[in-house]
């Protein structure tokens, strides 16, 4: 990110205004827009993964050195990823608008499809990518914003049980009380023996990491030594939660990775990955695949993503808001910024 | 076995004058340095010997010691490929418009071959100076996905492959502006536009 940067991947709006090729969108409707930019032609959108499209990150050449290929592009987001001007705006530009923006129905309010646009389907990802299958239970790591509606989306798969872990209360509560979530409190229990006393020994079915690069712990030395490697600039993410998942999976089991990592770690458990014969899937999200389908959740009341909103505030609030955020004040899970 | 030589052979003498300017310079200075200065010194000195210098390959710099031009004695190689979901010749007939061709901008272009639908050759003038030449080849992708376009390009570093190897670093090299060419293209073919951020608004003043 660069200063003077334009935040906000998870936006939606009314259309204003067009370019000569998009004939599916009219001005003045109401659109969730995704956030992987995605042109609908390439190879990649035209097999459904839309957040590797080919054609839509303009800094291509800079990913390709640090990832080895480019995925998309996305709004307000690390320049690797091209930079576009994100959402936190009045006034936003969407490129291959034919594409991406969905048309939300006037029975929904904002609140109720305004996560289309990134955080639902990547809850749903996850869950999908568990390839759940009845009986199954589902361990889910971080009860921020995406780890509840991966719990839920689990829930909605048919998964028999999910646990849920965080440390702060709030999440837990929200996660318990409104999805009926087991949880485990990581400040205070050890994960690993708790997940596997609650399992019958045998470990979670499938493990979600909602957490990603910026993860913490307690008691944890290998989480001193990420900290340590990161100040030294050894390191560039903190895989406690990933390297926890794979230890607790049962074998033959999926870790579904849906945290951010950006770069490189350290400790990986391949040993653990490779004799247990576990599979890992992750990527950012393919919003474009599951808006229509989630949309269809929420119409027939099967899921009402508002839930998770904690705070309503105005656009100039935002850095107010986003101090909130990082710090835990005010029991704040997601704010949802208004122009 | 011996390395394969990879130094131009104007970059060989530079390296010689530079080994021996640092091992003149540490012998005068303290242990630690000397023999830190003093090593780097005889490294290139070596590197000048064996003609080979084993970071090229991890950097991707190919010199090519023959090159199919009179008067270049030697040229530094950029290979790139790109796969384009569209039919050879619809490929083909864009890469004809000589502006469309990787680092067309830096002078005039003349076609040097065209076998249509296969493979397209140039070179690029300025001013009666070889700036660099290169080819394109065609052909289909399997499993019906399109052409792959392999793009060939070679010239005559600035500042020999040292200069090659501060553009590769800094990644304002001739192999990340013939991808970014590549990329284009495959943007335009398959939907009409290149997207880009330029021009876009932001919060700075």
């Amino acid at each position: 990110m660069v200063k003077g940067d334009i935040l906000g991947h998870e936006f939606m709006g009314e259309v204003v205004e067009l370019g000569a090729a998009v004939i599916n969108l009219k001005r003045g409707e109401r659109v969730v827009v995704p956030f992987p930019i995605a042109c609908g032609n390439c190879f990649f959108c035209q097999k459904a993964m839309f957040s590797l499209c080919e054609n839509s990150n303009p800094n291509a050449g800079m990913a390709e050195k640090l990832w080895g290929y480019s995925p998309c592009g996305i709004y307000g987001y690390s320049h690797l990823l091209g930079g576009y001007a994100g959402g936190q705006a009045e006034y936003v530009r969407v490129p291959f608008a034919d594409v991406g923006p969905l048309r939300v129905p006037d029975s929904l309010s904002d609140e109720q499809v305004l996560f289309l646009s990134d955080i639902l389907p990547t809850g749903y990802m996850a869950a999908e990518n568990c390839d759940i299958q009845p009986g199954d239970t589902i361990a889910v790591w971080g009860c921020g914003p995406v780890g509840q509606f991966a719990i839920a989306s689990a829930q909605l798969l048919g998964a028999d049980r999910v646990i849920a872990i965080d440390r702060f209360p709030e999440r837990l509560r929200l996660a318990a009380m409104k999805l009926g979530a087991e949880t485990i409190d990581y400040s205070e229990d050890n994960v690993l023996e708790a997940l596997k006393e609650l399992t019958g020994g045998r470990g979670p079915d499938a493990c979600i990491d909602a957490v990603g690069m910026e993860a913490h712990a307690y008691h944890d030395i290998a989480y001193a030594y990420d900290r340590m490697k990161q100040a030294m600039l050894l390191e560039s993410d903190r895989p406690v939660a990933l390297r926890e998942a794979i230890m607790a999976c049962r074998s033959g089991g999926t870790i579904s990775v849906a945290g951010v990592y950006g770069g490189l770690i350290d400790k990986f458990p391949a040993g653990a990955l490779m004799n247990r014969s576990l599979t890992i899937r992750t990527g950012q999200t393919h919003v474009q695949r599951y808006m229509r389908l989630l949309l269809a959740r929420i119409e027939k009341g099967e899921i009402d993503p508002s839930f998770i909103i904690t705070h309503r505030m105005k656009l100039d609030e935002a850095p107010a808001a986003y101090r909130m955020f990082r710090d835990k004040q005010d029991d704040c899970i997601k704010v949802v910024l208004t122009p | 076995m011996p390395r394969k030589r990879n130094l131009m052979r104007a970059d060989r003498l530079g390296y010689v004058v530079g080994g021996v300017a640092l091992i003149v310079w540490a012998l005068r200075r303290p242990g630690l340095l000397r023999a830190g200065v003093g090593g780097l010194g005889g490294w290139l000195l070596y590197q000048a010997y064996t003609g080979s210098n084993p970071m090229f390959k991890p950097l991707g710099i190919h010199v090519n010691p023959q090159p199919a031009q009179p008067h270049i004695a030697e040229t530094l190689v950029v290979e790139e490929a790109v796969t384009i979901a569209r039919p050879r010749e619809e490929v083909y007939a864009f890469w004809q418009r000589s502006e469309n061709l990787p680092l067309a901008a830096e002078g005039e272009v003349e076609l040097t071959r065209e076998a249509a639908g296969e493979e397209l050759a140039w070179r690029t003038m300025r001013a009666e100076k070889l700036m660099h030449f290169g080819s394109l080849t065609l052909r289909d992708a399997p499993g019906r996905r399109g052409t792959i376009v392999m793009a060939r390009l070679e010239y005559v570093p600035a500042g020999g492959s040292l200069g090659a190897v501060l553009a590769r670093v800094t990644g304002r090299s001739p192999q990340r502006l013939v991808a970014d060419c590549l990329r284009r293209a495959r943007a335009l073919l398959e939907t009409g536009e290149a997207p880009t951020t330029t021009g876009q608004p932001a919060g700075r003043r």
